[in-house]
């Protein structure tokens, strides 16, 4: 079930507001809406499931305008940011609340809650009450009370939100195989872009209430719309205005490209980060393999010079190197610098 | 209320707990000795004073009829007042915890002012609107209607003391838990009525229990605006505490006094003590923070 908004705006006050947002959710795809705080995205998840009405614009599920219907009839599953459990009932209890209330036979209801605490493995925990639980438990059982009303779409604000790490990265994986397996269109709110990458089939980046850029992680990873979605997607640096993936930038000998002076060289593992000070005293950092690292031997106070990596092979890397082509041979670049977050 | 406090106490780190203990005792002694000063000492001699010549001469004023009038009327009056202010009380509570509107404030206010005012002041309101002499009265009694000396004027006078209860337990209990749960039932499918019974009202059960209990408290025990709008007719307009009040200081009938103050108490004690059962079990039978 595909989900389109058609121009919604809802305005609060100064934040957590949408103005004139388009967008289209493909149909049985995880899509991740994803942006800074305040930039509207739970607005935009409640708008699609009714809990909030649009002051203009149209919304539709699979072609229907639900954009004035009661959420009661728009057949979503909906898991809030605090779980919302039903307190005074058990687990059994609550993952059964819909179907009863759609005057579900009683064998039908028993078999189904059967059915969704299995999927959700909290089967051994069916009598337990809210209070009993951990939040990786609250969180599933939500997931199990939406699901077993079989509805168009499932909506997750902020899923992963008051879990810890450990849980987090667990309900992760674990979300994203639960999709794979039920195939239902579902959209999560998150602010955490490694969290939307790594679970996503598609992302809408959210800014200021407006849509920056949607479409599939690589496609925003590698062709941003503009700094700010570089920027949220993964780590950039700022070469004289122009942010960059600090992987795009290449070493060259000292005399070729933009002069630079390597300052500090951090090696986590894998991954090697070396801090550089342009002529113009700014600093900007480049990230490399341990190959990379190998092949270039630089060392802390060695001059070099840097430019963008190949465009065939990058396409970031042009944002730089088209940059760096239209500038005088003796321009300094005058640097910024973004760390990865 | 030690049974509640107890296990807190048990749990805070820092002295070993006897040491603890011996610093708590000055504390309690005071606290305990002001309450007996206050209310324990002179309800234990109400009790002794009630039964001080015998169950039978007890007996006999509280079935003596202008007691057994006094009992139904209160019982009658209850049976109004408690339900209606519950339900309107709900339906406030709601509307405060979970609405904005114009003139929120305001109505938020006028729910503090039975508690705020005194009830013979509110007595003297309905008297003004509502008698012979007041701006309602003429026109309610060419029709028929007779409020203020009168049964009627006996449930508005207890209902409009004992409205605050119910909303001011409830409302801090809604604003805690939030609407997430409503709009959770909400998108399950659950409509307007079924939300409440299922997910709200039991949700704040314990808060609105209470509420009823304080409520019955209070409809039981007004007198100040009841002597006023009632006129204080035996047999007729008596609730409890004014044929207790009439007894005492019109009829100087004692025992008839002390009596009807035993079951009055015995009431309200009673209701307080199945609450805590209540709760006590429940806290027993399950976790529950609610």
């Amino acid at each position: 079930m595909s989900i389109s908004l058609e121009k919604v705006t809802k305005r609060f006050g100064v934040t957590f507001g949408v103005e004139d947002v388009t967008a289209a959710i493909p149909s049985g795809a995880l899509t991740a809406i994803l942006g800074p705080s305040g930039a509207g995205k739970s607005t935009m998840l409640k708008l699609i499931g009714g809990l909030v009405t649009p002051d203009a614009g149209r919304i539709f599920i699979d072609d229907d305008d639900v954009t004035d219907v009661d959420p009661r009839h728009r057949n979503i599953g909906f898991c809030f940011q605090n779980y919302a459990p039903f307190r005074h009932m058990t687990v059994a209890k609550n993952v059964a609340y819909g179907l009863k209330v759609r005057r579900r036979p009683r064998a039908e209801i028993a078999a189904r809650v059967g059915e969704m605490l299995e999927l959700v493995r909290l089967s051994d925990l069916a009598n337990r009450y809210p209070a009993q639980l951990s939040g990786g438990e609250l969180q599933r059982m939500a997931l199990a009370r939406a699901l077993a009303i079989a509805p168009r779409v499932l909506l997750l604000d902020e899923p992963f939100g008051a879990l810890d790490a450990q849980v987090r990265a667990e309900l992760r994986t674990w979300i994203k195989e639960l999709h794979d397996r039920i195939h239902v269109t579902t959209v999560l709110v998150t602010h955490d872009q490694n969290e939307a990458m790594e679970i996503a089939d598609s992302l809408i980046v959210l800014n200021h209430g407006r849509v920056e850029q949607e479409g599939t992680p690589t496609e925003l990873y590698d062709h941003p719309v503009s700094d700010f979605v570089l920027q949220f997607l993964g780590p950039s640096t700022t070469i004289d205005g122009v942010a960059v993936r600090p992987h795009d930038v290449v070493i060259v000998p000292a005399g070729e490209g933009t002069p630079a002076t390597v300052t500090e060289i951090s090696t986590l593992g894998f991954e090697i980060r070396i801090a550089i000070t342009l002529q113009s005293g700014e600093t900007a950092w480049i990230q490399q393999s341990r190959a990379e690292f190998d092949a270039d031997q630089v060392s802390i106070g060695q001059s070099i010079g840097i430019r963008g990596r190949d465009a065939t092979t990058s396409p970031v890397g042009t944002r730089l190197e088209a940059k760096t082509a239209d500038m005088p041979a003796d321009a300094e670049g005058a640097l910024r610098q973004s760390t990865p977050s | 209320m030690t049974a509640v406090i107890a296990p807190v106490a048990e749990r805070t780190g820092g002295a070993p707990r006897d040491v603890q203990r011996r610093r708590r005792l000055p504390l309690r002694v005071v606290a305990l000795l002001y309450v007996a000063l206050l209310v324990g000492i002179p309800v234990g001699f109400l009790f002794g004073k009630a039964f001080s010549n015998g169950l039978g001469t007890f007996w006999h004023q509280i079935t003596e009829p202008g007691a057994i009038s006094a009992l139904e009327l209160s019982a009658k009056v209850a049976a109004i007042a408690v339900p209606v202010n519950t339900v309107v009380g709900i339906g406030a509570g709601m509307l405060l915890a979970r609405r904005r509107f114009f003139g929120k404030r305001i109505l938020d206010l006028i729910f503090d002012v039975p508690i705020a005012i005194s009830p013979i002041i509110i007595g003297l309101s309905l008297f003004l609107a509502y008698s012979r002499i007041g701006w309602l009265g003429p026109w309610l009694l060419s029709h028929g209607i007779m409020i203020v000396f009168s049964i009627p004027g006996v449930v508005i006078a207890t209902m409009a003391v004992s409205l605050p209860y119910v909303l001011r337990s409830i409302v801090p209990v809604l604003v805690e838990i939030g609407e997430t749960q409503e709009q959770a039932a909400r998108t399950l499918g659950a409509g307007m009525w079924r939300r409440l019974f299922t997910i709200t009202l039991p949700a704040i059960r314990w808060a609105l229990l209470y509420g009823i209990a304080l409520t019955l408290a209070r409809t039981l025990g007004e007198f100040g605006a009841v002597v006023i709008v009632s006129g204080n007719i035996t047999q007729k307009t008596q609730t409890l505490p004014v044929y207790i009040y009439s007894a005492w200081d019109q009829d100087f009938n004692d025992a008839g006094a002390f009596a009807g103050a035993i079951v009055l108490a015995a009431i309200s004690i009673t209701v307080l003590v199945i609450l805590s059962i209540l709760r006590a079990r429940e806290r027993r039978l399950r976790v529950d923070i609610a």
